[in-house]
């Protein structure tokens, strides 16, 4: 695979959705369209094109700085593109930060971001709607396996359980579109199982960045590859671990 | 011993007024990171609306009502129209924007009203019924008490058991996670001055009919007890401005009483220095104070 194939929007799209024409505008399917992002004369993200499919999980990797939060941040309406365009469901979409949540896009935060002055059970609940808001937090630490520190201030708990209670916050208003900045970040072995089987399980549409290969290669369908800021490759896993750029752009030789 | 019964009582009178308006000032510090000092004067202006509807109605209660909702209407415009536009990258912007808010709106008030004292009429007799021959509480400190208190049960309410409240909490903790949780940050904002400047409204019909009158500068001194009093609680703490306005008030009571009320500002501003020394970040806050 080419390095224009992905930087073009309809290979990229033909790549990642072949076995999802039939779901096509589905409100869980998400477009990156010749995405660029200068900042004054740096380019974080040069022509970044990426589809994701309903209920695909698709990883996006690429050495520190290569522009995977940037992405994040472009989705999340944090970061305006300098050029290019997204889609949500097939449309237009403009992403604004707040609006997330209605459209039922969650996404975790790589510091974990969470309200230390809020208990683990309000925090969760702040990101869901209607009257039902705490069961379905209750629901969603079940699910995390956190339950029992839902009275706890998060500040005052171990790494790996906030990061549990954050994944239990994007998951409780029961989102469409999930996406995890970094969350095996400072997790053990034992964690980081829990973490892919969770995402495996999920059944929603996932978009993951993160450093943790075994990870990623173990729960993604797609992943696409930066590298200061370009896309070098896009493949499923077997073809990103045999595509020696892939190597180069993480040992800085070719394999 | 009477004597300190009925300084007691006044005191806690007196201090429920100042933990109405600092719970005012930690509200929108909670919010915003703004120490509004425009607080006292938003809140004269509002009770000169209350004035002006119970001259030309004879009804207090109607003025009480006006008092309310122009302080609602005051602190959504002030934060709409104003501090939402102070460019927040250093924190002594919005403390010179307030400051200036505080020159206008008096300069307006002393236009429009003039600068003479008025007396403002109170629903409930002063007179403190005595009990053992002991002066305690009048029907008016009972009228304080419960209004303050009404306030206070309601805000708690709000912020510990409704979604609005949750959400205002998380907007103010930490307003980018806030937006991507779906939280309207901006809304909660201007819900949280609103909410902040009706109380300070509450705190200054309450207080001015039991000062020299209304005038544009009525609350200065107000403020100066009220800001202590939420220096004292932690200005991130809404139960220590309650403790802390109790607290001042009964101070104030007490030095008047006992050393004369010459005394008794000094004595405020020996205890904000104090809190200020000793413990920065005052008696309730839970956050580290920042150091140099």
């Amino acid at each position: 695979m080419a390095t224009d194939d992905v930087a073009t929007d309809h290979v990229a799209t033909d790549h990642v959705a072949t076995d999802h024409v039939a779901t096509d505008h589905r409100p869980d399917e998400l477009g990156l369209h010749h995405i660029s992002v200068r900042f004054g004369g740096l380019t974080a993200l040069d022509d970044v094109s990426l589809r994701v499919a309903p209920g695909r999980i698709v990883g996006v990797i690429g050495p520190n700085g290569a522009g995977k939060t940037t992405l994040f941040n472009i989705v999340s309406g944090f970061v305006t593109p300098s050029e290019g365009s997204l889609t949500l469901g097939g449309r237009p979409w403009r992403p604004r930060p707040h609006h997330l949540n209605r459209l039922g896009i969650a996404r975790t935060l790589q510091g974990v971001g969470q309200f230390n002055g809020m208990t683990v059970l309000e925090n969760v609940m702040v990101g869901v709607r209607g009257r039902h808001a705490e069961s379905e937090a209750w629901t969603a630490l079940e699910r995390c396996g956190v339950t029992r520190f839902a009275g706890d201030r998060p500040g005052a708990l171990p790494y790996a359980v906030r990061k549990r209670v954050e994944l239990a916050r994007a998951l409780a208003a029961r989102p469409r579109i999930l996406m995890l900045d970094e969350p095996a970040g400072g997790l053990d072995a034992d964690e980081i199982r829990w973490l892919a089987g969770l995402i495996k399980d999920v059944g929603i549409t996932v978009l993951l960045v993160e450093h943790h290969m075994d990870l990623v290669m173990s729960v993604c369908d797609e992943i696409l590859v930066l590298d200061f800021g370009k896309p070098i490759a896009l493949g499923t896993p077997a073809e990103i671990s045999a595509d020696p750029r892939v190597t180069e752009a993480y040992l800085g030789t070719a394999a | 011993m009477s004597q300190f019964v009925y300084l007691s009582f006044d005191g806690l009178s007196r201090g429920a007024v100042y933990a109405a308006f600092a719970l005012a000032l930690v509200l929108i510090w909670r919010a915003a990171r703004i120490v509004n000092f425009a607080q006292g004067a938003m809140a004269v202006a509002a009770v000169y609306a209350a004035y002006s509807v119970t001259a030309a109605t004879g009804s207090y209660w109607l003025g009480f009502v006006v008092a309310i909702v122009a302080g609602l209407v005051l602190g959504v415009t002030v934060e709409r129209v104003v501090m939402r536009f102070v460019d927040h990258s250093s924190p002594l912007n919005g403390v010179v924007v307030a400051l200036g808010l505080v020159l206008v709106i008096q300069g307006v008030l002393g236009i429009v009203y003039g600068n003479e004292f008025r007396p403002v009429p109170t629903p409930f007799s002063r007179d403190a019924f005595e009990v053992g021959g002991v002066a305690l509480l009048s029907r008016y400190d009972v009228f304080v008490f419960a209004a303050v208190g009404a306030v206070v049960l309601a805000l708690t309410l709000l912020f510990t058991r409704t979604n609005v409240g949750l959400r205002m909490r998380a907007a103010a903790f930490a307003p980018d996670v806030s937006r991507l949780l779906g939280v309207p940050v901006g809304g909660m904002l201007t819900l949280g001055w609103a909410l902040a400047a009706a109380a300070g409204s509450l705190a200054g019909i309450l207080v001015i009919p039991t000062e020299l009158g209304l005038h544009p500068t009525a609350m200065d001194g107000v403020f100066v007890a009220a800001f202590t009093a939420a220096v004292v609680g932690g200005l991130d703490s809404p139960i220590g401005a309650v403790a802390g306005g109790l607290v001042v008030g009964l101070l104030l009571s007490y030095v008047s009483g006992y050393l004369g009320a010459t005394v008794a500002p000094m004595a405020v501003l020996l205890l904000l220095v104090v809190v200020l020394l000793g413990r920065p970040g005052g008696l309730f806050s839970t956050t580290t104070a920042r150091t140099a």
